[in-house]
């Protein structure tokens, strides 16, 4: 497993999302890293490996393995963790199974549905809409129209026309990691439930953009109310990649938190 | 970050990929993540290998010193390139980066196999342009201003003049978030900066550069730096030019996928 260490001080592991690897902290890696030893990983399939999305080991399950038998192998432990999108589920995820590996916890916009115990008009056993609209881009990946499929997936969290006006750098970024999508079908990602949240017992911070929309922006409020003691953060006039946006100010409210 | 043990400097760098090694230098106010949106097409065919110069960020540099210079970089390059211990490597340097790589490939031939310019920063002699007057930068001025600022502890004002004294007024507000940040993780290396103390290009440093080489630029830069560029191209006696069309300076992060695709062309050729 791949990552990429920068600056001393207590270990804050930081996992990515979706279509993410180790260069999604680039923007706040100069902040964190003034009080900590920021390790930023590449999950598995992740870029730096090339992966063609043949085989079965891209699951949700298995990702949240690898980051539990990641932490076990650094020093000094218990760790701060930190997961954005996707990695925010991952890290929810290693803090119910494995509180013992964790000190603090700061979810970003964290991933993931509500099941019906947190949100009545859920449906049991069917995706959301957003999640939906998300696979869309799947089929787009295997008919082979990698734009579209990246255009959806951006357009979907953050907006219509956002895709068209992202800079250059930051597509190839994601395009870097479009074959992760294919795996992505088959993750087997579970809703979040009412007693998932009650079980978190490391203290957590949970971070939004003030500007995303829809169930990203609405169901880490939700997680918070059922999380005990869990702070939260809205960072101003930025949406689901708050910390490319103003990375200053995540990097303060972050640091902050995990100093207190 | 892995480090290398280079005059008395312990060098950070990213290493990525499996493949003939290409060592990539940033320039002025940058670091190893300035090639983030490049590493991915290139590491798929070569061991990337992005350094951040002495005072960079990852180091956080107080600014005192005279260890900033264009020499202590060419030397620190050199000694990394033999640390690596490789064999010889394909060097890539982007602006400032650009300047010190070239002066690696004048006096260290032998460590290179292919040298890639990308608008390489610099002044020429009266060798290679009859306009040349010497003396310093007309921008040197303002450039000390903006260091002063930085050394008081006042980052953004420093960046704000040094960003408009180059681009224009009111440039640094427009500029994007996480640009800003790249260069407020770098601002203190602004005081080295000024004292750069950097020898213009001459004809007989450009005749002596004598492995493959390719000067790439945006299509759309304007000032000295396509002049540069233009010079070097017609004095190296084994140069490529490529020019990518709609991009400016960081042509690399404009037009990743074109800039990695004439990279990796020129290379495996």
């Amino acid at each position: 497993m791949a990552y990429l260490e920068v600056g001393k001080g207590p270990p804050l592991v930081c996992v990515h999302g979706t279509l993410g690897d180790f260069r999604t902290w680039y923007a706040v890696l100069g902040p964190l890293s003034q009080k900590h030893r920021v390790i930023s990983v590449s999950l598995r399939r992740f870029y730096p490996e090339h992966w063609d999305g043949v085989g079965d080991d891209y699951k949700m399950a298995q990702h949240i393995a690898d980051v539990i038998g990641f932490i076990e192998q650094i020093e000094p432990r218990p760790v701060d963790l930190m997961g954005h999108s996707r990695g925010g589920h991952i890290a929810f995820r290693v803090a119910q199974a494995r509180p013992d590996l964790l000190r603090k916890m700061v979810l970003a916009e964290p991933g993931g549905d509500l099941d019906n115990s947190l949100d009545p008009a859920a449906t049991p056993g069917t995706p959301s809409a957003f999640a939906k609209r998300i696979l869309a881009s799947v089929n787009k990946v295997k008919e082979g129209d990698i734009e579209g499929a990246l255009q959806n997936f951006v357009d979907s969290i953050d907006g219509e026309g956002v895709w068209r006006r992202l800079p250059a750098a930051a597509k190839q970024q994601l395009r870097d990691n479009i074959f992760t999508l294919l795996g992505q079908a088959h993750e087997a990602r579970k809703p979040y439930s009412k007693t998932d949240a009650e079980a978190i017992r490391t203290p957590t911070l949970l971070i939004g953009g003030g500007d995303t929309q829809g169930s990203l922006a609405a169901n880490w409020r939700v997680l918070a109310e059922h999380i005990a003691g869990a702070k939260t953060a809205v960072i101003p006039n930025a949406k689901h990649w708050m910390f490319e946006q103003d990375p200053e100010g995540y990097g303060r409210v972050v640091t902050e938190f995990l100093a207190g | 970050m892995q480090s290398l043990p280079v005059n008395g400097y312990d060098m950070a760098y990213l290493d990525v990929g499996s493949g003939p090694p290409l060592v990539c230098v940033h320039g002025s106010l940058c670091d190893f993540r300035i090639w983030g949106p490049a590493i991915g097409l290139l590491s798929a065919k070569h061991r990337v290998i992005a350094v951040s110069l002495r005072h960079f960020f990852p180091e956080k540099w107080d600014g005192v010193g005279d260890t900033y210079s264009i020499a202590q970089h060419v030397h620190d390059v050199i000694a990394f390139i033999e640390k690596l211990d490789a064999g010889p490597v394909d060097l890539m340097g982007h602006s400032r980066g650009g300047h010190i790589s070239f002066r690696v490939a004048q006096q260290r031939g032998d460590l290179l196999r292919k040298l890639i310019l990308a608008e390489p920063g610099g002044e020429l002699d009266a060798t290679l342009d009859p306009d040349y007057k010497g003396g310093p930068s007309a921008l040197l001025q303002r450039f000390t201003i903006a260091a002063n600022k930085v050394a008081k502890g006042d980052i953004d004002g420093g960046l704000a003049f040094f960003i408009d004294a180059i681009e224009g007024p009111d440039t640094w507000p427009r500029v994007p978030a996480m640009a800003k940040q790249l260069l407020r993780d770098n601002a203190t290396t602004l005081i080295g900066q000024v004292r750069n103390n950097r020898p213009p290009f001459s004809k007989a440093d450009a005749e002596s550069i004598k492995m493959p080489t390719l000067l790439i630029g945006g299509a759309n830069t304007k000032g000295l730096l396509p002049k540069v560029l233009n010079t070097l191209a017609a004095n190296i006696p084994n140069a490529k030019t490529e020019m990518i069309p709609g991009t400016t300076h960081p042509m690399f992060e404009q037009a990743p996928q074109k800039y990695s695709e004439i990279v990796l062309n020129f290379l495996a050729s």
